[in-house]
């Protein structure tokens, strides 16, 4: 009898950890298959094999060794040693990269007297708007609204050719020492009073300040630039000197952790001149400073560059953000804080997700004949490309910024009403403040999404062969299209694992840099 | 939505200053706005595709060359030099890369959600699921270089192909494109089992192997659903992949006779070149494209065949999932 029973109770574990196994092995295949794609182009891109040994090695001790080492001591002393020094390395790398966009865009595509002229422009109905608010309480809203409403107007009428018009000319570097460093200068003065006290938010206004205005004269001394010496002083310099700062003065625990970003400045600076000094041949990368900013289309791989594509890609995400952002974050609100339980609602609702699966290509149809051709806008302009392009993320910022105002308690917001607040009051004190980092993390990833899109921008016309664009009517290029005209009309494998790969690179980089931003806004307010 | 009686309540003698409706109007006027998009699509692929027909053009005022219904629906050649106006070689290509792209994306995908939803630990899951994002996240014109840099020669040396374009390696940058969409619809799905139905199973004696696959996968399995059809109608959209992937030649495919659609599955046909109804809208572009000649009228045509497949399967795949979801309530 008992034999039969033998197996009661056992099961084999075979088909099980079989199972799992396979679970596990089709749960990293596409993972891993991108991986090595992107190693492949890395390796296209990079040509690390083109290096003498002697390269690889000089790198090898004045870098790596010194790097690892760093961090493993940081990580010895605790984790956010560590993860202090890593954004050390990363922030101002991604600042230097942004800061870079900011300089193209001075050098090509805005005058800096127009820009100064805009500024001052939009600077007086500004003022209007602080006197009005200081001086009369009892103003009603409408007439309020009509002032500033026919101050902005006026003043974008008249001011602009006025300044345009003046006989002396302010040098490149003035002005922007004074329309971006001024208000930086300014408000993060404000900040640090705030932080530290009076006396060092002063002094610290007063030197980014000065610390713009030299950044621009040693930039046009060094033949650097001016406009990219104060821009990177503005945007990669103070933040980095601000982070550095703030590790010192309040984390003192984690001060060794700034030795990391150090050990690797000084580790490449050293590796740079020994192997200047031995002759050791680097490698003969794609991805090159001659490949960044040349604006050549030929059909040589050596001497063609993706400049215009990024100076592209750079003012369309202006256009799309000023387009999309505004338009959803209003449909959101709606939504979220206004819509009654009706009919229209829900087919709003229904509608609004259904949006987010028509195909993209479809969306450049859409901008092809509204725009285009009942629009009567010429084909393949910056404005049809950014408008296009702000259709098609639209229900991408609908959806997270619903999801952002969604979070936030409705303890806060029937606190708000309690103390007699209107629902519009409630909106910009309560739920806006509060769902800012949310809605601006799905923002900056709605944008990472448009800066990869192709199909939409060719549907609209957008030209073959493309320079950098110099005004908002001018036809506009951008890095994934550039990718396809290189692809397209240089179909050849002498293209596809030289030039290709390195714009891959160059693409994969400015999404990556604004996805970390986009994680590193949500942690941190997911702490708080 | 923020329907409640209190807020109304609490609100309603403010509600009609002008600083109160003025926001509002905006905010309303943004929602309307994705409506509007919604309509225009629709309003202007309908008109431009019916003024490329015969049958509606006259209508609308135009007198150029025209299409047919007949000659559009089972034409068998695609090519404007001809004219020859058949969408159906387009339709076939694209349902090729449905097919391929599914056979890669569905099993791995289901198989991943099955792993994080069950097998993984915590830890696991946090680290599995922003790298699947990225496959997602990745643009689709640096897929349709994949392809053919980096595929289309592992291709050629397994099974000799011709060129650099086939439909294979479209298949698989779609495969890998599309499996995050299966896996996290399809792991949301999962998620939602409640727990008591796998305790159940384990009370009977069950395996995890026996839960997994006899009690959870049954039990999401129209959400599971939805996410398969999901993640086709992305393939079907998708363009740049599969316009550099698969080239732009089209076939010609007999709507007709049953052969063609044999020929559909044969796998010897993934390995030559082939052009989607998304890869042909990009080739038309390279023509007259705003003087509203005929180029311009057909780019429309195809525009709403595809929109059309995509929002149906969009809604199809709503529909599954709320229909055939079980109530455990």
């Amino acid at each position: 009898m008992s034999g039969s029973y033998d197996g009661f109770g056992r099961v084999s574990r075979r088909i099980g950890k079989l199972f799992r196994g396979v679970l596990f092995a089709s749960t990293l295949a596409g993972i891993l298959t991108l991986a090595v794609l992107l190693v492949y182009v890395a390796n296209d891109a990079f040509q690390p094999l083109t290096a003498d040994p002697g390269w690889h090695l000089v790198f090898l001790f004045t870098l790596v060794v010194p790097t690892l080492a760093t961090g493993w001591l940081s990580y010895r002393r605790s984790y956010g040693t560590l993860a202090t020094g890593l954004l050390g390395i990363v922030m101002p790398g991604i600042a230097a990269l942004y800061a870079g966009g900011l300089a193209a865009l001075f050098i090509d595509v805005i005058p800096t007297l127009v820009w100064l002229s805009f500024v001052i422009a939009l600077v007086i109905p500004g003022a209007v708007v602080v006197a009005l608010r200081r001086t009369d309480r009892s103003m009603p809203f409408l007439a309020e609204l009509g002032a500033v409403l026919g101050v902005t107007v006026g003043s974008l009428l008249v001011v602009p050719s006025l300044v345009q018009g003046l006989p002396t000319v302010p040098a490149d570097w003035m002005v922007l020492v004074l329309t971006l460093g001024l208000p930086e200068a300014f408000l993060l003065g404000r900040w640090i009073e705030g932080r530290w006290g009076r006396r060092d938010g002063w002094i610290a206004g007063a030197a980014i300040l000065v610390g713009s205005a030299v950044g621009g004269v040693v930039g046009m001394m060094t033949g650097f630039g001016a406009i990219p010496g104060v821009a990177l002083t503005l945007f990669a310099l103070v933040p980095t000197g601000l982070y550095a700062a703030i590790v010192v003065r309040e984390r003192p625990d984690r001060r060794i952790g700034l030795l990391l970003p150090a050990v690797i400045v000084v580790g490449m600076v050293a590796g740079e001149l020994l192997v200047g000094a031995l002759g050791f041949a680097g490698p003969e990368s794609w991805v090159d400073w001659s490949f960044l900013t040349s604006t050549t289309q030929s059909g040589d791989p050596r001497s063609v560059g993706i400049y215009s594509g990024i100076v592209g890609t750079i003012l369309l995400m202006f256009v799309v953000a000023a387009i999309a952002v505004p338009a959803g974050v209003g449909a959101a609100v709606y939504l979220e804080e206004y819509a009654p339980n009706t009919r229209f609602t829900r087919i709003i609702d229904v509608n609004i997700s259904n949006l987010a699966g028509v195909p993209s290509v479809v969306y450049g149809l859409l901008g092809l004949g509204l725009f285009v051709r009942y629009g009567g806008q010429p084909t393949g302009t910056l404005l049809v490309g950014g408008a296009t392009l702000a259709l098609l993320v639209f229900p991408i910022v609908i959806i997270s910024a619903r999801e952002a105002i969604r979070a936030v308690p409705d303890s806060a917001r029937q606190a708000s009403y309690g103390m007699g607040a209107t629902r519009w009051q409630t909106v910009k004190n309560v739920v806006l403040p509060r769902a800012f980092p949310g809605i601006l993390t799905g923002t900056i990833l709605a944008l990472s999404r448009a800066i990869g899109e192709t199909a939409p921008l060719l549907v609209i016309g957008a030209a073959q062969v493309f320079g950098v664009p110099d005004s908002w009517t001018s036809t506009i290029g951008a890095m994934p299209l550039q990718l396809y005209v290189w692809a397209s009309t240089y179909a050849s494998p002498a293209f596809y694992t030289t030039v290709l790969a390195a714009g891959i690179v160059v693409l994969l980089t400015a999404m990556l840099s604004m996805n970390s931003i986009a994680i590193y806004v949500r942690n941190h307010y997911e702490q708080r | 939505m923020s329907g409640d009686g209190a807020t109304d309540g609490l609100t309603r003698r403010t509600q009609n200053s002008s600083r109160e409706l003025l926001a509002k109007a905006f905010f309303f006027g943004c929602a309307a706005l994705s409506v509007a998009t919604t309509l225009s699509i629709i309003g202007l692929l309908v008109y431009e595709a019916a003024k490329f027909f015969t049958i509606s053009a006259p209508l609308l005022g135009i007198d150029g060359p025209t299409a047919t219904l007949t000659e559009f629906f089972t034409g068998s050649e695609w090519g404007l030099q001809g004219p020859n106006l058949g969408v159906m070689p387009l339709v076939a290509v694209t349902l090729m890369v449905t097919i391929g792209s599914g056979l890669i994306a569905i099993p791995l995908g289901v198989a991943t959600a099955l792993y994080l939803s069950e097998y993984a630990s915590e830890r696991a899951r946090s680290y599995l699921k922003p790298a699947l994002e990225v496959l997602a996240g990745v643009p689709s014109i640096i897929y349709g270089i994949f392809a053919v840099a980096y595929i289309t020669p592992v291709l050629d040396t397994l099974f000799g192909v011709d060129g650099l374009f086939n439909v294979a390696s479209a298949c698989i940058v779609v495969g890998i494109m599309i499996l995050p969409m299966v896996a996290s619809v399809s792991e949301d799905a999962m998620q939602a089992v409640p727990d008591d139905l796998r305790q159940a199973g384990y009370g009977m004696g069950a395996t995890k192997y026996d839960v997994s696959t006899g009690i959870v996968v049954p039990a999401a399995a129209s959400g599971i659903f939805s996410s398969f059809i999901l993640a086709l109608s992305r393939a079907i959209g998708e363009t740049m992949a599969v316009t550099l992937a698969g080239g732009s030649l089209a076939r010609s495919f007999d709507p007709t006779s049953l052969a063609s659609y044999l020929s559909l599955f044969d796998p010897d046909s993934y390995l030559e070149p082939g052009m989607t109804m998304t890869a042909a809208m990009i080739q038309l572009l390279t023509g007259d494209v705003t003087g509203g000649g005929l180029a311009y009228r057909s780019l429309f045509a195809v525009g709403l065949v595809l929109f059309v497949i995509t929002l149906g399967m969009n809604v199809l795949s709503d529909v599954i999932a709320r229909r055939y979801q079980e109530d455990y309530q």
